[in-house]
């Protein structure tokens, strides 16, 4: 026994050391990337699937994707932000484009600029634009929420109309198809809950116009696009083509049961539409009816958001890298999100992978995802300002003010003392 | 029932009662059928048991490490339990017992702090926990909820019926002020701990703000945080969502049924 120590001790001395250096080295030359998002099966799963392709071609970094409710990640962003708290926040974080300007604004240097290393000119300009400020742009560009006008083909040919029909129309040739539907086969043209001004957002973007112009300031009763979709939406309660809804879930339900013949939403509705094997066949996608004033477009988007590095971060550098590599560059990594995820990236150059022209059975072999990335590269740029979310509450609290018939001009004003109210 | 006023009466009580009775059980009942649901159907409104349990539970099971985030709430809830017991406790025994001219300034002062919304102290707090590297710690959940002035309020309250008799002949016996404490005042103050013990347990296990804020990592984070982030996907799938509610509301049902009887008593006043 005391033999074997002896002889072997040396040995066991020596195997220790060197694995302990060993450790000491990775230690060191390891890193690990901490990211905050939310939805598990959404941004949480693209994010580690992103991460998976990095670590294979650099080991040495490893991914820790941590996930909370949208909400928790924005208030603890803006409690480790508060308390300057370095250590207490991650290397990248996702931000929804309406609030990005917000945080830029708010915390000044928080966020490392990207401009530098990422090339921008690759991704939509409108979800640059949103994230760019006094000429530096701050994040990666991620999700889109382009929009399109889903149609049932089946209630509109009932009622006289052919997938030409649907194509590039204005929003006054779509109340008129919607009570021709209604009068044939008793359908509602849309579902709309009038607590939710997203469909205002659709309208006023699509003619490149926000509730805050380029300064940031409000942009409410000198604002054409806006007045025209209020109008527009006015038109559509009066005509009394839409089922009301009330709520998000509830609003769902109006196409996932079929009871009404067309939405207008952003393009990550696709997977609930596509939820409903029974409808298979007898649906298709048009652009989005256009407002008919100066500077109208049939592109707009609902949502969205993007990644941001903060600047205190240790593994900046790499946080950097590895999104430019996969995000910035990996045509590929945007098929796998698409066909497992349903998610539509805004890298242009995406749209010359397989899965974007893959034709989908769904849509009866409508190439659905060509479709949306052009309309992508077409959606007009707008400042999101810091105060949207402020701006919506107004709006949304002044939609029933248009059902009974108050004038448009007079809603405007009373959005604008509103939105002036609130954020003074 | 002969008199009709009186059975008039009687069906408007028990209606009244059982309206109230029903939209009391109402959300307990939607939650267990919605986790026998699909999440189309939920949406729905489908108000019948529905055959999706397994796959429901099953898949709650794969995307949520169970075990962990159980255990991760319990250590913080038992942890946060115990301690605020023994301080808080010790702390109302010691307002109600021992005369000063500044004990009523005092207490006065401690519960102008429940005023304070916690949302005023959460970066102060959050500092102090970055200062010392406590962050992503459960230790850094618990330390803020033990001096729980609620908790010293309700001790002090309960120990006005204690009778003071029994400290003195203890004193006469020869008892130091801790053995009294020990020996006689927590085994008659059985009940007030029992109260005690489910309110500061539920609010240990339900709490959500402060571990959010405080917890970074998918290994700390508690059950309160998991159910948050599910629901708040894009299309939650309410029924996963429903059954990790269920599986999230046992524990603080088994407390409660365990301490019930503890609990009425410790209510009406513990000392008879």
């Amino acid at each position: 026994m005391d033999k074997l120590v002896r002889t072997h001790l040396p040995r066991i001395a020596g195997l220790a050391l060197a694995s302990a250096s060993f450790l000491a080295v990775t230690a060191a030359e390891a890193k690990e990337i901490t990211i905050w998002c939310w939805d598990p099966n959404f941004n949480v799963a693209i994010m580690k699937e992103a991460g998976a392709r990095y670590t294979k071609a650099h080991p040495d970094v490893t991914f820790n994707v941590v996930d909370f409710a949208k909400t928790d990640v924005e208030q603890k962003l803006q409690t480790g932000l508060a308390s300057g708290t370095a250590d207490a926040l991650p290397n990248i974080v996702l931000i929804e484009d309406y609030g990005a300007q917000k945080y830029l604004q708010s915390f000044p240097g928080a966020f490392a600029p990207l401009s530098g290393t990422v090339d921008h000119s690759g991704f939509a300009p409108y979800k640059v634009e949103l994230m760019t400020l006094e000429g530096q742009v701050y994040g990666m560009p991620f999700d889109s929420g382009v929009t399109g006008l889903y149609y049932r083909k089946d209630y509109l040919e009932q009622a006289g109309f052919k997938p030409d029909d649907m194509q590039n129309i204005t929003w006054d040739r779509f109340i008129e198809i919607g009570q021709q539907v209604e009068a044939k086969t008793g359908k509602k043209m849309m579902g709309l809950d009038p607590n939710d001004a997203g469909i205002v957002r659709i309208m006023m973007q699509s003619a490149g116009q926000w509730y805050f112009d380029k300064e940031g300031k409000p942009n409410i009763t000198g604002n054409p696009a806006l007045k025209a979709a209020l109008e527009t939406v006015g038109k559509i309660m009066s005509a009394n083509i839409y089922k009301p809804a009330n709520g998000w879930s509830d609003w769902v339900g109006t196409f996932t049961s079929g009871d009404v013949a067309s939405v207008v939403t952003g393009v990550w509705i696709t997977g609930t539409v596509k939820a409903q094997p029974d409808q298979a066949g007898k649906w298709g996608v048009a652009p989005i009816p256009a407002l008919s004033i100066e500077g109208a477009t049939h592109a707009s988007n609902l949502g969205g958001s993007s990644w941001y590095v903060l600047e205190s971060s240790e593994e900046k550098a790499e946080a950097i890298d590895f999104l430019n590599e996969i995000y910035g560059k990996d045509i590929d990594f945007y098929q796998t999100i698409l066909q497992e995820r349903g998610a539509v990236g805004s890298l242009l150059a995406a749209r010359g992978g397989a899965a974007y022209e893959a034709a989908d059975r769904f849509f009866g072999g409508q190439k659905v995802w060509q479709n949306f990335s052009d309309w992508l590269a077409k959606v007009p740029a707008v400042n999101y300002g810091i105060f949207t979310n402020e701006a919506d509450l107004a709006v949304t609290a002044q939609l029933p003010a248009l059902t009974q018939g108050t004038p448009v001009d007079e809603v405007l004003k009373a959005i604008d003392a509103e939105i002036s109210g609130q954020i003074q | 029932m002969k008199n009709p006023a009186r059975a008039a009466s009687a069906v408007l009580t028990y209606g009244f009662v059982g309206l109230m009775a029903f939209l009391s059980v109402f959300p307990f009942i939607w939650m267990v059928l919605g986790a026998t649901n699909s999440s189309i159907d939920i949406i729905k409104g489908r108000l019948a048991p529905g055959e999706t349990l397994a796959v429901n539970v099953a898949k709650f099971f794969t995307q949520v490490n169970v075990p962990l985030v159980f255990w991760n709430s319990a250590k913080i809830a038992i942890l946060a339990t115990l301690l605020t017991l023994a301080v808080s406790s010790l702390a109302g025994y010691g307002f109600e017992m021992f005369r000063s001219r500044r004990r009523d300034g005092l207490y006065r002062a401690m519960l102008l702090t429940l005023m304070i919304p916690f949302a005023a102290l959460m970066i102060p707090l959050f500092i102090m926990m970055g200062k010392a590297g406590l962050i992503n710690t459960h230790i850094a959940v618990v330390l803020p909820t033990i001096g729980s002035a609620f908790i010293v309020f309700y001790f002090r309250q309960s120990t006005k019926a204690f009778p003071s008799e029994l400290r003195d002949a203890a004193k006469v016996d020869g008892l130091k002020e801790w053995q009294i404490f020990l020996y006689i005042y927590v085994p008659v103050m059985r009940s007030t701990y029992a109260a005690a013990f489910i309110i500061v347990f539920m609010t240990a296990w339900n709490n959500y703000l402060w571990p959010l804020i405080v917890l970074q990592s998918n290994e700390t984070k508690t059950i309160t945080l998991v159910i948050s982030s599910l629901a708040s996907a894009y299309y939650p799938d309410y029924g996963v969502v429903m059954v990790g509610t269920i599986l999230a509301t046992l524990p603080t049902l088994a407390v409660f049924f365990f301490m019930q009887r503890q609990f009425v008593q410790g209510m009406l006043g513990s000392v008879k």
